[in-house]
């Protein structure tokens, strides 16, 4: 985390505390304070909910001040802290705010570091938050949506991504393009004997277009159907290596079609330009003779 | 004619088709090489920013990475103490805040505030003016900040806190611009300043003007960082010392295992790509060439020289495009680079790709392999041609 993430996280509800200790037996005391924590924690910690854990804000335990474990959570997946341990607590913020309360501190005692608001009409997020910032200039009011600027780390990944393709889809096409120059070149004497027989060049033409059409297809359903099968084994691995719910590999209907648009052409597109070459030779030539 | 020069002149018969296929290994080479650049770029380059530095050891006070947890609350006398040891040859505090900053006249604005011991060698490069003095009322700023402020070294700059809002403001301090500095960890947007602790301390009105995020610790000559760690655990059991190394390898285990698993999966798919597009080449040029591999070993090749034949056929494919691919690989890996470099919070010298002489060697182990894999089920079907059926469907057809 930079120094510029960690000072905009100072204080927010969601805080990592230390927890210094546990105590094994099931609290009696129904008037402890509450705590949630996360699935994460719980787990690393071998705790159960009702047991009691002391929290503090100072790494050297000091002030720490005992709660119930009301319940465990699952931290909302946030991709941006795919390695961290969500090792987090949930208190109530006057609880959270006597823990984390420096003496010298002239703080009123019910300041907070973020408020967030659900707004009657979502749309209308931007707006109201360039409107709140002129209304209250001390305040910076943030539409929680994804950020579509340029350097947001999701929008980057998926310009890497797309580069990627792209390598791919270039590589692919040379190989492509090799085989179908074989293919063509193999059949340079079944041609000739079409074209000898009275078949037009167009006619062949169209019969290559069409055939390379019904393989442009078929490969580009089963790439699609291969996609959409291994989907679920990458989730899985990353989802299992990263102990996180979030979805890393999602073939959605758009990304198959954008897959079959690029393809399907281009190998239609390969066999017939393969073809052609062949085509514009003497029937003489082809066979031969 | 030896089996090389014969699958030269074989794939030169047919120059359209050769191309095409060195074109197409070449893409995927340069894929491959580029995902063995990704899967150990940003450990080695963290690594040598953190070598940078010219501290090999790094204390905090709990487990977490330096600069994101709790700070060590008796840092100036846990640094004198280290510096006790016959290991450390010195050890600095190091703290981080939020500050604001503005010279006369000009509106404020926001940076990343570095305070360091007093006895500290610089974590940065001057590259305009002075080093940061060891004496207070000095300040060592990055480029960007020098610009956006325009102010050059001599010139004086007020910082103040930033502060959590609802937090008091603090009196502003004047400091005057030793500096202008490249910091190793800066990203491209950001504004950063370093001063000495106790100005740091002024500036942030601080508490605990002791406290710092981090204890730098440069270990002695003839002292590996291991040993320095060792020793620092045995003197402060409280504190939590890494060496570089150790710190990369927390890194490489979480912080950057997602590139290493996107360059595992992409290696994975791209060699399996690879292996069954040499395979149908090959094959699709076997089978057109049955006639003529059933004539040669009718003349007398024998079927090793047969087999040699096309096996050459397909280091020429695979070396010739594996070649080409390495600085379109190189080339590519610069333009990937730049794509996520572009992202948010990334320090500007760290890459994502660096090349290492372990990757080129991988790369040319890879794709002989996938080569020789390849050319098996070709050559197992010259191998395993009935001569005089070949020949007589030939005729016939």
């Amino acid at each position: 985390m930079s120094p510029t993430e960690r000072s905009s996280s100072r204080g927010t509800l969601l805080l990592l505390l230390a927890l210094i200790a546990t105590a094994p037996a099931r609290a009696e005391q129904a008037e402890l304070p509450q705590v949630l924590l996360s699935r994460q924690l719980m787990e690393a910690e071998a705790l159960s909910v009702g047991d009691v854990v002391e929290l503090s804000a100072d790494p050297s335990g000091a002030g720490a001040r005992s709660f119930r474990i009301a319940g465990r959570y699952e931290p909302l997946p946030d991709p941006l802290l795919l390695a961290a341990s969500r090792h987090e607590a949930r208190l109530h913020l006057p609880d959270f705010l006597e823990l984390t309360r420096v003496a010298s501190d002239p703080s009123p005692d019910e300041a907070v570091s973020r408020i967030s608001l659900l707004l009657a009409d979502p749309e209308d997020a931007a707006a109201f938050a360039e409107d709140l910032g002129k209304r209250m200039p001390g305040l910076v009011a943030v539409p929680a949506g994804r950020a579509e600027d340029e350097h947001n780390p999701f929008v980057v990944l998926e310009r890497f991504h797309l580069a990627i393709s792209l390598i791919t889809v270039f590589g692919s096409t040379a190989f492509l393009l090799a085989l179908m120059v074989m293919r063509a070149d193999e059949r340079r004497e079944t041609v000739g004997i079409l074209r000898l027989i009275g078949f037009t060049r167009r006619r062949v033409l169209l019969e290559v277009f069409v055939e390379g059409l019904f393989v442009a297809v078929g490969g580009a359903l089963f790439g699609v159907a291969l996609a959409w099968t291994l989907e679920g084994a990458f989730n899985r691995f990353f989802q299992w290596h990263y102990d996180t719910p979030l979805v890393f590999v999602r073939v959605t209907g758009s990304i198959a079609w954008r897959c079959i648009a690029a393809a399907v052409p281009l190998g239609v597109l390969a066999g017939v330009v393969t073809s052609w070459t062949l085509l514009r030779r003497q029937v003489l030539e082809l066979l031969r003779r | 004619m030896r089996a090389f020069a014969f699958a030269w002149r074989s794939l030169a018969r047919q120059p359209a088709r050769t191309v095409l296929a060195l074109l197409g290994i070449a893409a995927v080479g340069a894929l491959l090489f580029d995902m063995l650049l990704l899967s150990r770029g940003l450990v080695v380059s963290f690594s040598e920013l953190l070598e940078e530095t010219g501290f090999d050891v790094r204390v905090t006070a709990t487990d977490s990475m330096p600069v994101t947890g709790p700070m060590i609350l008796d840092a100036a006398a846990a640094a004198r103490a280290l510096e006790g040891l016959p290991e450390v040859e010195q050890a600095s505090p190091l703290r981080v805040a939020r500050a604001e900053a503005r010279v006369e006249g000009g509106e404020p604005i926001e940076l990343t505030l570095m305070g360091l011991g007093s006895n500290s060698r610089d974590l940065w490069t001057v590259v305009a003016g002075a080093p940061l003095p060891s004496e207070t009322g000095w300040v060592v700023i990055n480029d960007r900040l020098a610009r956006e402020l325009a102010v050059a070294p001599g010139d004086t700059l007020s910082l103040w806190d930033a502060g959590a809002p609802g937090s008091v403001a603090t009196p502003a301090i004047d400091l005057r611009v030793a500096g202008i500095a490249e910091f190793a960890f800066d990203t491209r947007l950001e504004r950063t300043a370093a001063v000495r602790l106790s100005d740091l301390s002024a500036v942030c009105a601080l508490e605990r003007a002791v406290a710092a995020d981090v204890l730098l610790v440069a270990s002695a000559a003839g002292s590996g960082p291991e040993q320095t760690v060792e020793a620092i655990r045995r003197l402060r059991p409280d504190l939590h010392a890494f060496s570089n190394v150790q710190l990369v390898n927390r890194f490489r285990a979480h912080d950057f295992s997602y590139f290493r698993q996107i360059s595992v999966v992409l290696t994975t798919v791209t060699l399996s790509f690879a292996f069954l597009l040499i395979t149908s080449l090959l094959t699709v040029s076997v089978n057109q060439r049955f006639a003529e591999v059933a004539a040669l070993r009718a003349i007398g090749f024998s079927r090793a020289r047969v087999v040699a034949d096309l096996f050459c056929q397909s280091v020429l494919l695979v070396g010739g495009g594996g070649l080409v691919a390495i600085p379109l690989g190189a080339a590519l890996a610069v333009w990937l680079d730049g794509i996520l470099k572009s992202m948010a919070h990334i320090p500007v010298n760290l890459h994502f790709f660096v090349f290492q002489p372990r990757a080129l060697v991988l790369h040319v182990a890879l794709l002989g392999l996938v080569g020789m894999l390849a050319a098996l089920y070709p050559i197992y079907l010259a191998a395993r041609l009935p001569i005089a059926a070949t020949l007589r469907n030939e005729v016939v057809s």
